[in-house]
């Protein structure tokens, strides 16, 4: 007598179940809508404003995209951040360690899932500005900036990859992602280019995908050539994934061999 | 009948001291218990480092949007930090109340209820001041804020007063969440909206008339004004006005704060509400 | 490859240590052994218990046997397959059901919750549906699926938790006291649910420190004590253990520590244990006299008062507590 279920449960099905189930799961979570939608709509029309009244020239597009940028980096931080405590806390996370599928290509589902509500934050803060601004969404390169969007998703869903295998080792991880969310927006030039910034901020934004990924949405609506920043948020992509799925094997291997990291 | 005397009279003293002790030790030990960012490693991350980045953050948006100069956003932002503490802390200290499913025991208890209640604001209020002057000293050092230093003791008053003022708001909050389920939600929701309607980041008279008029109903609006004329030299007499205005918005929430607690502490015994999530 | 007629759970002197560290300035590390020697075999369709009281070490050997803790020394095998090497395998033909009302996804409806853990553990999507209306038809949940999972009753989670340990319809099934802070009816229907398990051809690892359930539902018991094994064998042949024992049962009003240690002192007494009741605890002194020792044990108290005083056969409890107190 077998199990109907399968030694190996393909990759790509493990990542693609668990990106629905928790987009489902989150979507259900007050505190997600608030950060995929209420706080973007917020930072979105202090930007507005901020920008009018201090007579900016240029577009308020690029406040409205740059805001709905920040969203995506909200909740990739908040949801993937303290993702693994929170299987841990809800009992989960030795269910999942159980099943035969590989806990990294769960975890991979889950950040990318954190990462793609972000896209409520975009689709909201350029609706709101249409409506309440009149800011029209005209797009120098529509069909770049269709893949711009999900090379973004991707970007930052992978870092969120980084950010759940990390916080592991930090106790109150949502203590961290309180602390990480402004210093982000700020060296990745969502809002404010970094020139402003002290110059070794700017360093620092580099190995951080939203600072290509906003560079690729903003040069394909606005104009200027997004390419190059989209090949540096695939690669950095690929380098996150790397990085990410050699710590979980590592966590996965310390709670197992020596118990350190508790799976309860 | 001395005898009698005593024994009535004992209770009467040391009701009283009751009274302060409720108010004092049981707010500060109920604060650690509930408002459980105290311990360091949640505590700097999330009271300290989160407002550092966020006045760095609105002071840089400043600059390059032109909107007003540095010291516009300092103040502005270091006086609405304070909420990190009179809006998150105080919702904390009631809210979590029933979260830790504490609260049928507390409402057990013969404690005076205003000692009880007024002892979970000093905490927070405390921590609130310091929150804000943790901010304005960010200002100092990495932005170029500068003010007279005559003017700091008005504007620490000023400022102290906001404060309490916010934690009446904060404390309204925190009443509600007793009985509301995710009343975290709309300190989050709060705090936010404080950003962009109290003049901390927008002067005031760039936002529409309906968000004016809302602004006028909150704590911190009048508070912000109020220290940044101080900051750039004007009197205290001649910002008594704002003050005033404050400290009544603070004190109608704070009553209705207290307010709220009674009906729900008479309610949850009348409809057995207590414990319903 | 499972070979005909050899065990299903096989555990070969498995160990387990914890590192821990004590002391906040000079940090000690100490060496904890949770297991210390644990073997065992499971034979196909048995229901096999594994009963111990708390800190025993048998949630650390049931974690060992579902590939979640990699033992410090010792094999175990499940179908034949190495729980270390071929983990993933082996985590495929397992399911694995704890007790307490954690572990499930609150915010989403019990069917969310199954649909999800079938796609973790492979389900065909056509098995799916089937598979998944099957078991809430089992575990009593048809109807309550769409329901989300905070308003579900302790009793249904547990259920749920059964439900989603069976999706992928696996041969062996680990239970760890699953019927832990379930009501005393919910507690039956489970047991019934877990009886039923083996009529499938299923076999069972239960944990319990429930005697009763163990001895209504078990083939066969290990007691595990202080990370070993300390008895083997059928409820009967535990119950046999201490069958030439007599049990005096004594009701004393505020016993003492002191009383007690002169009870374990008397001639002919094997094991006491105390059983706190409302005003009273009840002792149960097991003895191979017979119930002539009732004098000289009602003569160890120094003036506490006395209330009834029965002699009786032993039950399994009893040969439990004698094997888990006997050589403590």
């Amino acid at each position: 007598m077998r199990s109907q279920g399968r030694a190996e449960v393909p990759a790509h099905r493990v990542i693609l179940a668990n990106w629905l189930f928790s987009m489902k799961s989150l979507t259900k979570s007050s505190f997600f809508v608030l950060v995929t939608v209420l706080q973007p709509l917020i930072f979105s029309t202090i930007a507005f404003f901020m920008f009018k009244s201090g007579g900016r020239p240029g577009s308020l597009l690029y406040a409205a995209l740059g805001a709905g940028l920040m969203g995506i980096w909200s909740s990739t931080l908040f949801g993937s951040g303290g993702l693994i405590q929170w299987e841990r806390f809800q009992g989960t996370l030795e269910l999942l360690i159980a099943s035969p599928s590989q806990f990294m290509w769960i975890l991979v589902g889950s950040t990318l899932a954190t990462s793609t509500l972000g896209l409520y934050s975009v689709a909201g803060t350029l609706l709101w500005g249409a409506v309440a601004f009149d800011i029209p969404l005209e797009l120098a390169h529509p069909a770049l900036f269709v893949l711009a969007l999900p090379a973004t998703v991707i970007g930052l869903g992978t870092l969120g990859l980084v950010l759940a295998s990390t916080f592991v080792l930090y106790r109150h991880a949502n203590a961290l992602s309180n602390l990480l969310e402004y210093p982000v927006w700020l060296v990745t030039g969502l809002l404010v280019p970094v020139s402003l910034l002290p110059g070794w901020a700017a360093p620092l934004g580099w190995i951080l995908s939203p600072t290509w990924g906003i560079k690729a949405i903003r040069y394909s609506a606005l104009g200027g050539n997004p390419v190059p920043a989209l090949l540096a948020t695939v690669g950095l992509s690929v380098a996150y994934l790397v990085i990410g799925t050699r710590f979980i094997a590592y966590f996965e291997r310390r709670a197992r061999e020596d118990a350190t990291l508790a799976l309860t | 009948m001395t005898a009698g005397t005593a024994v009535l009279g004992a209770p009467r003293s040391s009701s009283l001291t009751s009274f302060f002790r409720v108010l004092f030790v049981g707010g500060i030990i109920v604060y650690r218990a509930l408002f459980n960012w105290i311990r360091p490693a949640i505590y700097i991350p999330t009271m300290l480092g989160s407002p550092l980045f966020q006045i760095l953050f609105f002071a840089n948006l400043g600059k390059y949007s032109g909107v007003g100069d540095t010291n516009f956003f300092v103040v502005g932002n270091a006086v609405q930090v304070c909420s990190m503490s009179a809006i998150y802390g105080a919702t904390m200290t009631l809210a979590n109340e029933r979260y830790f499913g504490t609260l049928a025991q507390l409402l057990a208890t013969p404690a005076n209820r205003a000692a009880l209640f007024l002892g979970r604001t000093l905490p927070v209020i405390a921590n609130g001041l310091l929150v804000s002057v943790f901010g304005f000293i960010v200002g100092a050092l990495f932005l170029d804020f500068s003010m007279p230093a005559s003017q700091i003791p008005a504007l620490a008053l000023v400022v102290t007063l906001t404060v309490v003022s916010c934690t009446g708001f904060g404390m309204m909050l925190g009443s509600i969440g007793i009985r509301a389920r995710d009343v975290f939600f709309a300190s989050n929701l709060a705090y936010f909206l404080m950003l962009l309607m109290c003049g901390v980041n927008i002067p005031i008279d760039s936002l529409p008339g309906w968000m004016q008029a809302i602004s006028k109903a909150l704590p911190l609006t009048h508070g912000i004004a109020a220290a940044r004329l101080l900051a750039s030299g004007e009197t205290l007499g001649s910002v008594a006005g704002l003050i005033r205005t404050e400290l009544l918005i603070g004190a109608t929430y704070g009553f209705l704060a207290f307010a709220l607690f009674r009906y729900f502490e008479a309610s949850s015994r009348k409809y057995a509400s207590l414990d319903r999530f | 490859m499972p070979v005909v007629g050899a065990p299903v759970v096989e555990a070969i002197d498995l160990r387990r240590t914890y590192k821990t560290s004590t002391g906040s300035l000079k940090r000690k590390s100490l060496e904890v052994e949770a297991v210390r020697g644990v073997s065992f075999a499971i034979e196909k369709g048995e229901l096999f218990g594994l009963l111990g009281p708390n800190g025993a070490g048998k949630t650390t050997t049931i974690k060992m046997l579902i590939t979640l803790l990699i033992p410090t020394s010792g094999t175990a095998r499940v179908l034949g397959l190495d729980v270390v090497k071929d983990a993933r395998a082996v985590r495929s033909q397992i399911g694995y059901v704890f007790g307490g009302d954690r572990g499930l996804y609150e915010r989403l409806s019990g069917l969310d919750n199954l649909r999800y853990f079938a796609e973790l553990y492979g389900v065909e999507p056509h098995e799916q549906k089937r598979r998944i209306g099957e078991l809430l038809e089992m575990v009593g949940l048809t109807g309550r699926e769409k329901e989300r999972v905070e308003g579900y009753s302790k009793g249904m989670r547990q259920r749920l938790h059964i439900a989603r340990g069976l999706l992928h319809d696996p041969p062996v099934v680990f239970l760890d006291e699953p019927t832990i802070g379930v009501d005393p009816v919910g507690a039956r229907e489970m047991r019934a649910m877990i009886a039923s398990l083996t009529d499938q051809g299923k076999t069972v690892l239960l944990t319990t420190h429930y005697m009763f359930e163990a001895d209504a539902l078990c083939d066969r018991i290990a007691v595990i004590a202080r990370g070993e094994v300390v008895a083997q064998g059928t409820p009967g042949a535990l119950k046999s253990l201490v069958a030439d024992k007599t049990v005096v049962e004594i009701e004393v009003y505020g016993v003492n520590d002191e009383s007690i240690e002169r009870l374990r002192r008397v001639e002919g007494v094997s094991a006491v244990s105390v059983e706190e009741r409302d005003q009273l605890q009840l002792l149960m002194v097991q003895s191979a006299v017979g119930a002539e020792i009732t004098p000289a044990l009602l003569a160890q108290f120094d003036g506490a008062k006395i209330g009834r005083v029965v002699a009786r056969e032993p039950t399994l409890e009893d040969a439990y507590i004698s094997l888990v107190e006997g050589d403590s």
